[in-house]
């Protein structure tokens, strides 16, 4: 296993992509790539719960390397709520119903792309699934998020540059 | 001096400093492997609900990782 990084990111853009899989990154995770600068304990990705869905999602999670059984496979056609991979390329997170956020679709249409190839959940559904889930992991890191929320708006940004200028 | 303004105004340096690096910088400083115990030693693990969930980090994770 490998430790997660922009060129694993792109990977995995690109594999879902080819598979049409539904997906945005989200959690900490997600807000890394508006430039949270913070430590997330994994990657998290939030993906449509559908059979159809399910069936791309194996088949991506295939060709990156991630060792599924029948038995997995059955489950992430069935639809759960949340399934943790160990034991791939990297360790991943896959939520199908986040906290606070009613369907894939509305999710969707609040997210980002970022860098023209990530989609990423909307950082104020980030920080309300987070408010929502109330661990104390998230109550952690909640008023930095928010003050990183709020440091954007006042730059009328969506994320920070993804290649800021040298100057 | 209000603790909080410091911090606020802490917050706004790392951010400012995270401004003057690039995605992929961003993403290589921000990623590092730390062993979860427990929780990272299944290659696979399903929840049929979050609620399921949480109670299973709860029984079966030590508290200081911050699940629960």
């Amino acid at each position: 296993m490998s430790v997660f990084s922009y060129k694993q990111g792109e990977l995995i853009s690109e594999v879902f992509n080819r598979w049409n899989v539904e997906y945005l990154f989200i959690g900490k995770s997600g807000a890394i790539f508006y430039g949270f600068p913070d430590v997330p304990q994994g990657v998290e990705i939030f993906s449509a719960q559908s059979p159809e869905n399910g069936r791309k999602l194996i088949s991506a999670l295939l060709e990156l390397g991630y060792e599924l059984t029948a038995e997995n496979e059955r489950e992430l056609i069935a639809g759960k709520d949340f399934v943790q991979l160990r034991g791939g390329p990297f360790d991943l997170d896959l939520v199908f119903a986040p906290d606070g956020i009613e369907t894939f679709a509305e999710a969707r249409s609040r997210s980002h792309v970022i860098d023209g190839k990530f989609p990423v959940a909307n950082l104020d559904d980030i920080i309300m699934s987070k408010k929502l889930a109330n661990r104390p992991k998230d109550r952690e890191s909640l008023p930095r998020l928010e003050a990183f929320r709020d440091y954007l708006r006042s730059r009328n940004l969506t994320a920070l540059p993804t290649t800021p200028s040298k100057s | 001096m209000n603790s909080t303004l410091d911090q606020q105004q802490e917050w706004e340096r790392e951010f400012d400093a995270a401004a003057k690096r690039s995605l992929r910088e961003r993403m290589e400083y921000s990623f590092i492997y730390t062993y979860k115990p427990v929780l990272d030693d299944a290659k696979y693990r399903s929840f049929e609900t979050m609620k399921e969930y949480r109670e299973w980090c709860r029984k079966n994770l030590p508290e200081y990782l911050g699940y629960w």
